[in-house]
Formats: structure tokens, C-alpha cells, sequence
């Protein structure tokens, strides 16, 4: 059908404006401030990795991606262990007591956590974890907690009563059940759950920067960047540098698992 | 209940065991339990600790808190800062949100009307939902400085004046609700093209047989039909743009120039972080929870199902 011209300019001058301040980066960080200036969009004349060897350097971006990446991993861990169970058994409880945990959880949803932001960080002196990574990683699934389980639960729910009876009167113990009867058939779920909090795990901020500080053996990745602001000062080339680094291993994800990553960003959304 | 292992097949102590389990099972989820108490300790509890230490006088975390009554609230309204924090908030949100929204909805309608490229469209709308708050803020920190890809642009069309957007105070407000729309317009849009992808195709067709241009069937059949989900977005968004605007005041502006660009959510961080004044910090932390959630009622009331 005929769509007006205007809306098509829209759409297509704001995808625009989504991929130009990309390729600006990218550019960017291959060139020289005066280059940067002079000639914004245009190629860099010669390709020159050193800005990312200065940001890499001056901000120290490899023990920051190797605790982004302890940090992220253990967390997701953490998420599903926890997780993967409580909607196990919330999809086969009947009783009041489970529709009030689910309750709960979705009610989660609506808290504006954020709001306290400082008693979090009250909490994280108060066990002694106050400036490492280990807070963080107990703290993460907590965050994570009402949307993995409200997601796996209805994909548990989908499971057939009768595929867990026969089960378990073939002698199967309920950890048997769940591993060889729900596991494989929520693969799907899990595979969401892990994509949406692999996400909101790598790109934490706000309660990293609080609670982990400014230690570059604990710090992460999304804490590290930013100081390139202070260490380099209004070198943008630098700075362009490490963006770019930062952002290499969500894209590669997103290049790898597009569909996946889509459906997943959209369920996720919907669920809340 | 309807478990029940037959004794012929399994031993007994097993079969003993597997049906006081299942019992149990239906009376409480035990399973969930450690979820749900980690979840009470780590967001849960701070949210009670933040209601307690409102009414604490806390001029910093080495001194011994005593208790305040309602005087950390006195404090923070008649604060002409938390003022200022009230009304950029605000302004954010009501120009940010509703112009976010329909954007948004504008953009979701183009792209389900499958027009040429709808995919490339659409793969390229997840972008910001992917980057970081430090990544996204950085970004916006080279495009916009007075040398930056803006002032270039600008300049070459003849209007550049070196404006440094974000130390300016007539520019750095609007250029924090530029980011959130940038940041924000792309995802909502692919969220409402997943609600109105379902719309069905007949509706439209015997619509348009009817002569039913674009507009028409933009508000006469799309929106009314995605109303209750564009409610549900609108949300999701009024609750980012409220609390995710400190990361970007922090990155960016630092609340100024002057308080410009204080927003609430900021204001808490700085009284708590930088200010060391931890009881106005949740005070202030109460105001904006309240503002939360009578923000969500007001979103779902305005944006109920009407079919």
C-alpha cells in the first residue's frame, strides 16, 4: 500500500540518526582531535589504532572487561539458580501461598528500586562487601528476580501435568523432574532471561560505580569508561576509542543472536 | 491431590518420601523460597531502610544518625534546589514522554505497514536498547561539545555559533530529553510494532475499502486497539526517564549549569554522595517512589483499554 512520504522520512531519517553517531565513533577514534574537528564525517586519512592503545592504557580497560565478564557470568548464574527453581515450583504450586509469591514478584515490577539507591550501598557496607565486585554479583539477581521468574513460570506452565505424573511415577525425585522434564522444554525461556539480563548485567552503572568504586582491580567496564573523561581530558579520539571498546562485545552478541535478542528484548518488555 | 505414586510400582520408603513431598509441595512452593528471600534482602529491604532513614538526622555516614521527625522534609520543601529538581523533572517528563510516545507509535505504524526495508528498519530501532548509559552519555559528550559533529554540521549549514549545548543553560536541559529520546523512541517502537503486528489484516482491508487514509487507520484502529499496551510502555519509559536520568546528569552536566539540570533522581545521588546528607538524600528518595507510582496510576488511567 502507499504509505505517506512523511512518515517514511521519519522513520528513515531517525534510523539515521541512530547509525550516524556510530560511524562518527568509529571514525573518530582513528583520528586526531584536529582531524575530529576539521572533518567529522569524513575517513580518517591513515588508520591509526593508537587511541586505542592510550584508552586501553590510561583507563585500564583489560581488568575492567575480565571483572565485566566474572561479574556478568557469575551473576547470570547466580539469576538462574535461584531463579529456575522458584518458577518451578510456583508453576506447580495451586495453593494461595504460591499465587501470593507470584504476587509478589510481579508486584516487583512496579517498586522504583532506585529510589534507594543509598541504602543499597548501606547494605553493602554493612556486610563488608562495601568496594568489591562480590556485592555486586549477589546483588544483580536480586534485581533480576521478579522478571526471570515471572518469564520461566510461564513457560513452565505450559508443561503438561501429565508428563510430570508419569514421571514421577516412574520413581523420579522432583529434582529429576524439573531437570529432565522442565529444563529441556523451557530452553527458550532461559535462553530470554539470559540475553535480557546479560544485557542489564554488562551495562550497569549507576550501583556498580557506588558500590564497587574507583579500585581498578574491581571495577567494571561501564565504570572504567567514563574515567577516560578525567584521565584524557577533551581527547576525543581517545575517548571515541574506548566507547567503541566497550560496546564491541554487546554488538558482537547482538550480530550473533539478532532474533534471539529481539524477541527477547520484546518479551521482556511485556512481561513488565 | 492428583500426584500419587502407585505403591505396586516403587518401593515404599520412596514412594513414603515422594508423597509428603508433594503435599508439601501443593501447600507452599518451598522452591521459590530462596528466590524471593533474596530478592527481600537485596531491593525489598533497602526500600523499607530508605523509609527510616527519611526521618533520621544523618549529616554523614560517620556520625551516629539520631532521630529527625518530619524535619529532613521541612528541610527538602523549603529548598529552592529541590524545587528546581521538581520542575526539570517535570519538564522532562511532560515534554519527554508524550512526544517519545507518540513518535513512537507513529514510527511502530510505519514500520508494521511493511513498506520496503521494514527489516532493516526494524533491527536497526534495537540499537540504543543494546549501549550502556556510559556509552550513550559519552557518545553524546563528543557529538555535542562545541567541536563536536552538531557544531559541525551546523556550521556547515551556516549557523554555527559554537555553542557548548551542555554547559549552556538555554541548550543542556533540552539535550538531556534529546538523549532520552534518541535512546527511547527506537525501542518503544519496536515494543508497540510487536502489539500491533497482531492487528488483523481483514480489519484493515475492509477499512480501507471504505476509504479510511493512513490517519484514519493510524488512530481510528491501530491505537485504539494497542491503547492498553501503549499504557504499559508509557510507563516503562516514564519509570526510565524518571530514574535513569541520574546517570546521564552525572555523566553529563553534573546537575548544572548552576541547577539547570538537577533532576530528582540526581538530587538524591548528590545529597547522598556528595553532599553527605543522608537524610534529605531519602527524603527526596520518598518523593520521587511517591511520584513513581502516582505517576504509573496516571499513565494507566489515561491510557486504560477503551474496547
Amino acid at each position: 500500500m502507499k504509505m505517506p512520504r512523511i512518515s517514511g522520512f521519519l522513520a528513515w531519517g531517525y534510523a539515521a540518526l541512530l547509525v550516524i553517531p556510530f560511524y562518527y565513533l568509529v571514525i573518530s577514534s582513528l583520528k586526531e582531535n584536529d582531524d575530529i574537528f576539521t572533518n567529522p564525517l569524513s575517513l580518517p586519512s591513515t588508520w591509526d589504532f593508537g587511541n586505542y592503545r592510550e584508552a586501553i592504557s590510561s583507563a585500564e580497560l583489560v581488568p575492567a572487561v575480565a571483572n565485566s565478564v566474572i561479574v556478568t557470568g557469575l551473576a547470570l548464574a547466580l539469576t538462574l539458580l535461584l531463579a529456575v527453581p522458584a518458577a518451578f515450583a510456583l508453576s506447580r504450586a495451586t495453593g494461595r501461598a504460591g499465587r501470593l509469591v507470584e504476587a509478589t514478584f510481579s508486584l516487583g515490577f512496579l517498586i522504583p528500586t532506585f529510589a534507594a539507591l543509598f541504602p543499597t550501598f548501606l547494605l553493602a557496607a554493612f556486610t563488608g562487601l562495601f568496594h568489591t565486585r562480590t556485592f555486586l554479583v549477589f546483588l544483580l539477581p536480586a534485581t533480576a528476580m521478579p522478571l526471570a521468574v515471572i518469564i520461566l513460570t510461564q513457560f513452565m506452565r505450559t508443561i503438561p501435568r501429565e508428563l510430570e505424573e508419569a514421571a514421577s511415577m516412574d520413581g523420579a525425585s522432583t529434582l529429576t523432574i524439573l531437570r529432565h522434564v522442565h529444563l529441556p522444554i523451557c530452553v527458550p525461556g532461559i535462553a530470554t532471561v539470559v540475553l535480557l539480563c546479560f544485557l542489564s548485567f554488562w551495562n550497569e552503572y549507576l550501583y556498580s560505580l557506588i558500590i564497587i568504586g574507583p579500585d581498578p582491580a574491581q571495577r567494571t567496564i561501564q565504570v572504567a569508561l567514563p574515567t577516560l573523561q578525567l584521565t584524557t581530558g577533551t581527547d576525543y579520539g581517545v575517548l571515541m576509542a574506548g566507547t567503541v571498546f566497550t560496546l564491541l562485545p554487546v554488538f558482537a552478541v547482538y550480530a550473533v543472536t539478532q532474533r534471539q535478542m529481539q524477541k527477547a528484548l520484546v518479551s521482556g518488555a511485556v512481561k513488565g | 491431590m492428583t500426584i500419587q505414586a502407585p505403591r505396586v510400582s516403587t518401593p515404599p520408603v520412596l514412594d513414603h518420601r515422594s508423597q509428603t513431598h508433594s503435599a508439601l509441595r501443593e501447600r507452599f512452593p518451598g522452591l521459590a523460597l530462596p528466590g524471593l528471600i533474596w530478592y527481600a534482602i537485596f531491593t525489598i529491604g533497602p526500600v523499607i531502610a530508605m523509609f527510616v532513614i527519611a526521618f533520621l538526622r544523618w549529616p554523614g555516614m560517620l556520625v551516629e544518625p539520631t532521630f529527625a521527625g518530619f524535619d529532613n522534609f521541612v528541610d527538602v520543601f523549603n529548598d529552592p534546589v529541590f524545587w528546581d529538581a521538581v520542575r526539570n523533572s517535570a519538564t522532562q517528563i511532560l515534554i519527554g514522554l508524550p512526544l517519545m510516545i507518540l513518535l513512537a507509535f507513529s514510527l511502530a505504524f510505519y514500520v508494521v505497514r511493511k513498506p520496503r526495508g521494514h527489516q532493516v528498519l526494524r533491527f536497526t530501532l534495537f540499537i540504543p536498547a543494546l549501549i550502556s548509559a556510559p556509552a550513550t552519555a559519552l557518545m553524546f559528550y563528543s557529538l555535542l561539545n562545541p567541536d563536536g559533529l552538531v557544531n559541525g554540521v551546523l556550521g556547515a549549514l551556516g549557523f554555527d555559533d559554537g555553542r557548548a549545548w551542555l554547559a549552556d543553560p538555554a541548550t543542556a536541559l533540552p539535550s538531556l530529553i534529546v538523549i532520552d529520546l534518541w535512546a527511547g523512541i527506537g525501542y518503544s517502537a519496536v515494543l508497540l510494532a510487536s502489539r500491533m503486528d497482531s492487528v488483523d489484516e481483514e480489519i484493515v482491508q475492509a477499512a480501507q475499502v471504505d476509504g479510511a487514509g493512513n490517519a484514519r487507520l493510524a488512530w481510528g484502529i491501530y491505537w485504539p486497539i494497542a491503547k492498553d499496551f501503549i499504557g504499559v510502555v508509557a510507563m516503562l519509559q516514564f519509570l526510565s526517564i524518571l530514574f535513569s536520568s541520574a546517570q546521564n546528569v552525572l555523566l553529563l552536566t553534573k546537575g548544572g549549569p548552576g541547577t539547570e539540570t538537577t533532576t530528582l533522581s540526581y538530587l538524591i545521588y548528590q545529597k547522598a554522595f556528595v553532599d553527605a546528607d543522608l537524610g534529605y538524600s531519602q527524603a527526596v528518595g520518598i518523593v520521587l517512589f511517591v511520584i513513581g507510582l502516582l505517576g504509573m496510576f496516571c499513565i494507566r488511567r489515561l491510557l486504560r483499554a477503551s474496547y
